[in-house]
């Protein structure tokens, strides 16, 4: 790559074409709007600071989503977002309220959400990945950095228990 | 895949289409004979199927200009085209260059000459996944492509229409990737913006292509960008 200038306009390209999907996968994970767009602003920002990381040849989005990822584990650990899992009897009190828990207004999307937050971090995130971004195995392996034994293992847990939350609250998701 | 996983992992791996053929089928098999596991499918892809639907419109929401600017992104963008009136829209460039279509297009044109190459080798096929209408990606080999536009063909696949360095073609996308169904020599030459929709060969074989095909109204801009976003409806 010759031209550094040129380099740096077209890894901005490439990630704002990347950004409706980073903001969703971003949502997904927090389970929330405001929180998932600061992750994708926190996701933008790193990604640009590292720009001369990223490995020519692999996708910018698997990239990003993989930045996201990271960026959420650490700040749930420091406590700085809201990670923690949600009982599925807390969702069922919280269903129908239009209260703190209740991200999205939209009622699908917040059913949606609701049935994510069931599901632990590493298993949500290989299911935002495969069943919502459309990645392969192997693609969401290499985003989460297990193997890809470990992405079918994590997307059998996740729907299992989302299966399982929804049973749970009554009537299904919809 | 077999050996090692347990049942609700092979359901899972066969929803996703992560099973080989010969797994898939004993997977088919097995679900014929127990009704629980049927259930089960049924009812996990339901769940599947209304959380990414649930989700999808997140991905359709434009990213503001504000949001933009504040993660430093605010590059300027090649403006969207306007979905066209014209109900059989392509015959438009059986007429030689005029109207509003070919004004928004040498406009865009103007704001949008420099190339916004893709820092990756993924060649062809990755262009026209990942770049917008009206954009440029610099494939691995230096060439500049431009995807046109995307419009359905009457069989339902995606085709867009391209620039490829002096070449105009049109691929149409299955489930392997993308199909070149023709391409021919871009017609005049994009001095100043200007640009020919009609004359010469290039432009004979493309628009025998779309008739060939049946190409319905090209995509808005937004609706380009949700088929973008969900990687052409495949997985």
């Amino acid at each position: 790559m010759a031209d550094p200038g040129s380099d740096a306009q077209a890894m901005r390209a490439a990630i704002v074409a990347a950004l409706p999907r980073l903001r969703r996968f971003c949502r997904g994970l927090t389970g929330h709007g405001e929180d998932g767009d600061d992750l994708m602003q926190s996701t933008v920002e790193r990604a640009l600071g590292r720009a001369h990381l990223f490995e020519a040849g692999t996708r910018v989005d698997a990239w990003m989503f993989r930045i996201a990822r990271n960026l959420h584990i650490d700040a749930v650990r420091a406590g700085s977002r809201r990670g923690q899992q949600i009982d599925i009897e807390e969702i069922a009190e919280t269903r129908g309220e239009d209260g703190r828990d209740l991200v999205e207004n939209r009622s699908d999307l917040a059913a949606a959400q609701r049935a994510l937050q069931t599901v632990p971090e590493d298993q949500r995130s290989a299911f935002l990945l495969v069943v919502v971004e459309g990645l392969s195995y192997r693609e969401a392996a290499e985003v989460l950095e297990v193997p890809v034994g470990t992405i079918m293992s994590r997307l059998a847990r996740a729907r299992s228990r989302i299966d399982a939350a929804v049973g749970r609250s009554g009537g299904g998701l919809q | 895949m077999t050996d090692k996983t347990t049942p609700e992992e092979r359901l899972s791996a066969w929803l996703d289409g992560a099973l080989s053929p010969e797994e898939a089928a004993a997977f088919e098999a097995e679900l014929e004979r127990n009704p629980e596991l049927a259930e089960r499918a049924a009812s996990w892809r339901a769940n599947d199927s209304f959380i990414a639907g649930a989700l999808a419109p997140l991905a359709d929401q434009p990213i503001g200009d504000d949001l933009l600017a504040q993660m430093g992104l605010a590059e300027p963008q090649p403006m969207p085209i306007a979905a066209n009136d014209n109900p059989v829209w392509w015959r438009r460039s059986w007429v030689p260059v005029g109207g509003a279509l070919a004004a928004g297009l040498a406009l865009v044109l103007v704001l949008n000459q420099r190339p916004a190459a893709l820092p990756l080798d993924g060649g062809l096929s990755l262009a026209l996944d990942t770049t917008p209408a009206l954009q440029q990606a610099r494939l691995a080999d230096g060439r500049t492509i431009e995807p046109v536009l995307t419009a359905r063909a009457a069989d339902g696949r995606w085709c867009r229409e391209y620039r490829l360095a002096d070449q105009t073609g049109i691929a149409c996308r299955t489930g392997q990737g993308w199909k070149v169904e023709a391409e021919g020599k871009t017609p005049a030459p994009q001095t100043g913006g200007d640009i020919q929709l009609a004359g010469g060969a290039g432009s004979a074989a493309i628009n025998a292509a779309h008739a060939r095909l049946g190409t319905a109204d090209p995509l808005d801009a937004a609706g380009e960008q949700a088929l973008i976003a969900k990687g052409w409806g495949d997985r």
